[in-house]
């Protein structure tokens, strides 16, 4: 078993080894990337400044003022780009083998189809996003923490419950990803997969308290218990930004049902990129 | 059990679902709805069985169901019936213990990193097959060796000519010591002197190793220079199955006979004069080759000789080309003739 | 005009719908993309619908920057209209790749500009497009109607189908110019990354222009921008004065012709420069 563990630990090693000397051999066009990927998010921030200047606070009585909006925003970076960083140019990948059939290949090693196919390409420039969402996470927790009335607590316990649960997060949008990835080998040639990532992850940029009314509460409930995308940037900066809802007792129930829907997100996944491995075709040449 | 054959295949089928695309725009509005799906039986109920050490090659016209098989063979899709079993396994299941064991290598896909030196795919090789160091890199040294292109590993696959690229391809694949290696037109698009590098290797390495090899290839050259056993499969099914020698024997019906006709011996309106005695198939002063029925060889020479001056005669049997080109031939009017 | 001219326009017309119909038959032949995009497209207009309604009530005023909540909603909803006209997916990336490839090259043999041969082509597609995408389209305006204050008044109307006429045109021109620059740079992707970075930033497509605080938004009062997302929108829900109507009109007319002339000198200067390269 402790064996096992260290063949796939030194297969993903060599993967993100291959692949930084891959980025690093085309030096412009990593530079080019981190760039234009930290000006979207900060662009981003530019629009919820715009926000605040009108505003103190998103949604009445919630507790998302600015700086807790910024512990928010980072954390919806750092989970981003982590995705982006270790998943996305792979599931790009998998579209593509499984069009041109080198999916083969993938096939053929004796090793779990889906982690080669998960973990094969690491996009270091999408780690820029990370770098700067801990320097907006540092920036709101450091004016939420000494704000003159109520200063934040921060403890070891609550900082390794964050990182706990970005990568709860980072776990629910990758079985989602692989999830929608693998229709390519029934759907053929598809381009909306992306288009459909971005629209169904768009939910979850928003803090949950603004789907709690009206019709809302549809996609709340949606988007928490079926398709838990909800969850994954929303419990990591509650946890750490302590906004004012939800109360306790609903808090905890809900950071336990984040571990439920991680795993049982996992094995959904699992078993659809399975099934979708089973009716490949393997384009011919 | 050493008797039992390395690779057992029964009643093997595989059908695919082709959508249709429809023509028009009307035809495109109803594809919305409705879509239509066209069978396409690749392989159809083939039986096959190799033995350990056997170096056997599959000839087949494109489309004919021969990269099906070995998809097939490798796990990498599975058969709509029938079964297969390459060393006791059953290859669909993907169990690790076969894939170790066996190698696919495909000459119009490759699966080096294309940017990075062949080198460092290796290394990836290695640990996905947890290879210990010293079997890893005596293996990868006596395969460079035997290539050639030690002197390439440093450089990045996408610069390398696709020969070298393909002899890498093949590295990679035996890097593992597989027992069964499966090839997939290994030579498609090389050159003469590529082409036959890698066949010399694949001789060399299969004598050597004594490991199973199931190639499929277009060229004859190939085959004949490997193969001890040739499997001529088309529209999905095996046409012939036995040595290549045999082949000539079940179907070319002809021979082809040369005639050097002795100075001022050589016929008026040759190609009418001769036709009697088969079909002329070239006219060049003084020479004359017919295609003469193989039965009717002797009697036809002794006709000939009788009527004419020769100075030299030679009976040769058909090219292989042409005689499996009329193989093919033959299954496609069956084809057609089923079909219609 | 005689036969020939009249032939030759018969020509080019057929050309041209052979391109619209190839390009409906490809619209409709991958039907799960298609549905799909078409709807999913307005997904993120809920996530707006569900924010602004936040920030609203936060607020606890009706109007911020004179805009009613409701009128957010229908802003965004418009814009998508004006996107829709404006946005050119795949022409300044396409440009610079023929120019890399040398395919621009046939156009200076045949006798068709390629701005002009571009432009059918995109009209072309966007008809192809939005003939089918109208459906969705006209739903969702029907679900959202609630959002809106009636149609506007007919000659407000009027002034809004221009803006959407002529921003398919601005972005057009604007859009052809940046993949021109492909004759003198290599890397024109980064390039268009920039361009859609403040496009989607400063043209309104992220947020009504009025909510820029000082100075800016006299900035991007300057700037061509504003019109392929905010102007068009603007117009229908009346933020712009009559009396500024037909000046904001010229003002975007205008910024056309600098693009249609700049994009000539481009091309001119590209192609010289092309051919004195003797590639």
């Amino acid at each position: 078993m402790a064996n096992l563990w260290r063949v796939y630990l030194r297969v993903f090693l060599t993967f993100a080894a291959n692949s930084l000397v891959r980025d690093m051999s085309f030096r412009a066009n990593f530079l080019i990337q981190c760039i234009s990927s930290t000006s979207w998010a900060v662009m981003n921030l530019g629009f919820y400044l715009i926000i605040f200047v009108h505003v103190d606070e998103i949604g009445p009585q919630t507790g998302w003022g600015k700086y807790e909006f910024f512990v928010f925003l980072g954390t919806t970076w750092i989970v981003n780009s982590l995705v982006q960083t270790l998943f996305m140019p792979n599931m790009h990948e998998f579209s593509e083998l499984i069009r041109t059939g080198n999916l083969d290949f993938a096939l053929l090693k004796p090793i779990d189809t889906q982690f080669l196919i998960s973990f094969q390409r690491i996009e270091w420039s999408s780690l820029a996003n990370a770098l700067l969402g801990v320097v907006v996470v540092a920036v709101g927790m450091h004016q939420l923490m000494t704000r003159p009335e109520h200063p934040l607590p921060l403890s070891a316990v609550t900082i390794a419950l964050y990182l706990f649960y970005i990568l709860c997060g980072v776990t629910i949008l990758y079985s989602l990803m692989i999830s929608l990835a693998s229709t390519s080998i029934w759907l053929g040639r598809n381009q909306t997969l992306y288009d459909f990532w971005f629209y169904i992850t768009n939910f979850s940029r928003y803090p949950m308290e603004m789907y709690r009314h009206g019709w809302g509460v549809v996609l709340w409930g949606f988007f928490t218990f079926v398709v838990p995308v909800l969850l994954v940037i929303n419990i990591p900066a509650r946890v750490l930004a302590r906004p004012l809802y939800p109360d306790p007792s609903v808090a905890w129930p809900l950071a336990a049902f984040t571990l439920v829907a991680t795993v049982g997100s996992l094995i959904v996944s699992r078993a659809i990129f399975c099934r979708a491995i089973g009716s490949y075709r393997s384009a011919s040449s | 059990m050493p008797d039992e054959p390395i690779i057992e295949i029964r009643q093997l089928t595989k059908t695919y679902r082709v959508y249709q695309k429809p023509e028009g725009l009307w035809a495109s509005v109803r594809g919305l709805v409705r879509r239509r799906y066209r069978e396409v039986r690749a392989v159809r109920g083939i039986d096959l069985t190799v033995e350990k050490g056997e170096f056997v090659a599959f000839l087949g016209p494109n489309g004919a169901g021969k990269t099906t098989t070995l998809k097939l063979l490798s796990g990498v899709i599975s058969p709509t019936s029938g079964t297969a079993r390459v060393m006791g396994y059953i290859p669909w299941k993907r169990e690790n213990a076969y894939r170790r064991r066996f190698a696919l290598v495909m000459g119009q896909k490759n699966q080096l990193w294309w940017d990075l030196p062949a080198q460092e795919s290796f290394r990836l090789h290695r640990h996905i097959y947890g290879l210990d160091e010293a079997a890893f890199e005596s293996a990868r040294d006596e395969l460079t060796e035997l290539l050639g292109v030690r002197h390439l590993l440093q450089q990045p696959v996408r610069e390398l000519s696709l020969g070298e690229r393909m002899k890498m391809e093949l590295i990679a694949a035996l890097l593992h010591r597989p027992e069964v290696l499966f090839l997939d037109e290994p030579t498609i698009g090389l050159d003469v002197v590529a082409q036959h590098n890698i066949q010399e290797f694949l001789r060399e390495y299969q004598r050597s190793r004594g490991i199973t090899i199931l190639l499929t290839s277009h060229y004859m050259k190939d085959v004949s220079a490997l193969c001890q056993r040739l499997v001529i499969i088309a529209s999905g099914g095996i046409h012939y199955d036995g040595s290549l020698s045999g082949i000539i024997d079940t179907f070319s019906k002809h021979k082809i006979v040369t005639l050097l006709f002795a100075e001022g011996s050589f016929p008026h309106a040759a190609e009418r004069v001769l036709a009697p005695y088969g079909e002329v198939k070239e006219v060049q002063p003084p020479r004359i080759k017919l295609r003469v029925e193989r039965t009717k060889v002797a009697e036809t020479l002794s006709a000939l000789l009788a009527r004419y001056s020769l100075d030299d005669v030679s009976v040769e049997d058909l090219p292989l080309e042409d005689v499996i080109a009329q193989v093919f031939e033959h299954v496609d009017h069956q084809e057609e003739a089923r079909v219609g | 005009m005689n036969v020939s001219a009249v032939f030759s326009w018969l020509q080019r017309l057929r050309t041209w719908w052979v391109i619209l119909k190839i390009s409906l038959e490809e619209r409709l032949v991958y039907r799960g993309d298609f549905m799909l995009g078409t709807l999913m497209r307005f997904l993120p207009i809920i996530t707006q619908i569900f924010l602004w309604n936040a920030v609203f009530q936060a607020a606890g005023k009706s109007t911020i920057v004179g805009y009613q909540f409701r009128d957010v909603v229908a802003y965004y909803l418009l814009t998508m209209v004006s996107r829709a006209f404006s946005s050119m997916p795949g022409l300044a990336s396409g440009i610079a790749l023929q120019i890399r490839s040398g395919e621009v090259k046939k156009f200076l043999v045949q006798p068709v500009d390629m701005l002009t041969f571009l432009l059918a082509g995109r009209v072309a597609h966007k008809l192809a497009y939005y003939s089918v995408a109208v459906l969705p389209f006209a739903l969702v305006f029907f679900v959202c109607r609630g959002y809106f204050n009636g149609v506007p008044p007919v000659d407000v109307l009027v002034a809004y189908v221009l803006a959407l006429v002529m921003g398919f045109l601005l972005g057009f021109f604007l859009e052809s110019c940046i993949g021109l620059i492909g004759f003198w740079f290599l890397e024109v992707s980064s390039l268009l990354f920039v361009y859609m970075l403040l496009s989607f930033f400063l043209s309104g497509h992220m947020f009504p222009l009025d909510l820029l605080p000082h100075p800016w938004n006299r900035v991007v009062d300057f700037l061509p921008l504003k019109y392929v997302a905010y102007f068009p929108a603007a117009v229908f829900l009346g933020k712009v004065p009559r009396e500024l109507l037909w000046r904001e009109l010229a003002i975007e007319a205008a910024w056309i012709v600098v693009f249609i002339v700049l994009g000539r000198l481009m091309w001119r200067a590209g192609v010289n420069r092309y051919s004195g390269y003797g590639g």
